[in-house]
């Protein structure tokens, strides 16, 4: 039986890796990042923008693509500073939006963090493993972002089209 | 299963990690000790049958490298001589 879930590949999103102390990137890019989030796997969003904090000194940004070359421009990532790390990651991932009742029930089987939301909040981002791969998930409007690495796009689209027919 | 705490992420799937290792006592110098002991650091790995002290690397999470106690009997996660102290 399959399970009541919809899924969409979305279109590619700007996404930066950023590495470093955060008062030393927040002095760099200025007004161009949301508030630093203070919790570990934890996120923040302004402006269409998401600011991830994945990893001891390192964030993720994500945008939509149309925000990229703005994003470029505030960011400067070949003049950075020493001390930072700002490199553009949008090829890397693809992400995918899985949305509708069983939804939670398709990331239980897929995913081995507890994903329930008095664990996994709505403010929650984190890299974990979904179907047997490093992925980036987090919540959306009515279900979870998931994002792997782009090679395996095609294999998770598979994957979730078997789920769904 | 084991759940392995890391410290930036909490308790975490080992499904999530990746195995480094155990923990070696530090490196003696070649010249002071005698061919058997440096034999011994370079090609034993600690198997005790009990705690042993290991590396695991969150590859697939944070990305943290961290170094737990593990019960080689029972898998269990366990304190550390002094980490009680």
């Amino acid at each position: 039986m399959p399970y009541d879930v919809t899924f969409t590949r979305l279109e590619t999103q700007a996404l930066y890796d950023l590495k470093g102390p955060q008062a030393a990137l927040r002095d760099w890019a200025g007004d161009a990042l949301p508030d630093f989030p203070n919790r570990p796997n934890s996120k923040t969003e302004t402006g269409g923008a998401a600011l991830m904090f994945i990893g001891p000194d390192h964030w993720i940004l994500r945008a939509e693509l149309d925000a990229e070359d703005a994003l470029e421009a505030a960011l400067r990532p070949a003049d950075a500073p020493p001390e930072i790390s700002i490199v553009r990651v949008s090829d890397t991932l693809a992400v995918f939006r899985i949305t509708g009742p069983d939804a939670v029930e398709v990331l239980a089987i897929a995913c081995p963090m507890d994903l329930h939301e008095s664990c996994f909040g709505a403010d929650a981002a984190s890299f974990t493993e979904a179907f047997g791969l490093r992925s980036l998930v987090t919540h959306c409007k009515g279900g979870f972002d998931i994002a792997v690495e782009q090679s395996f796009g095609p294999m998770v689209a598979d994957y979730l089209t078997r789920i769904t027919t | 299963m084991m759940q392995i705490p890391c410290p930036f992420c909490g308790a975490r799937n080992e499904s999530e990690f990746s195995f480094g290792g155990p923990v070696k006592p530090p490196r003696p110098e070649p010249e002071a000790v005698s061919d058997a002991d440096w034999t011994a650091w370079l090609t034993q790995v600690p198997n005790p049958l009990g705690p042993v002290q290991e590396q695991w690397w969150h590859v697939r999470g944070c990305g943290t490298w961290l170094t737990i106690w593990r019960d080689t009997r029972s898998h269990d996660i366990v304190e550390g001589p002094g980490d009680g102290n």
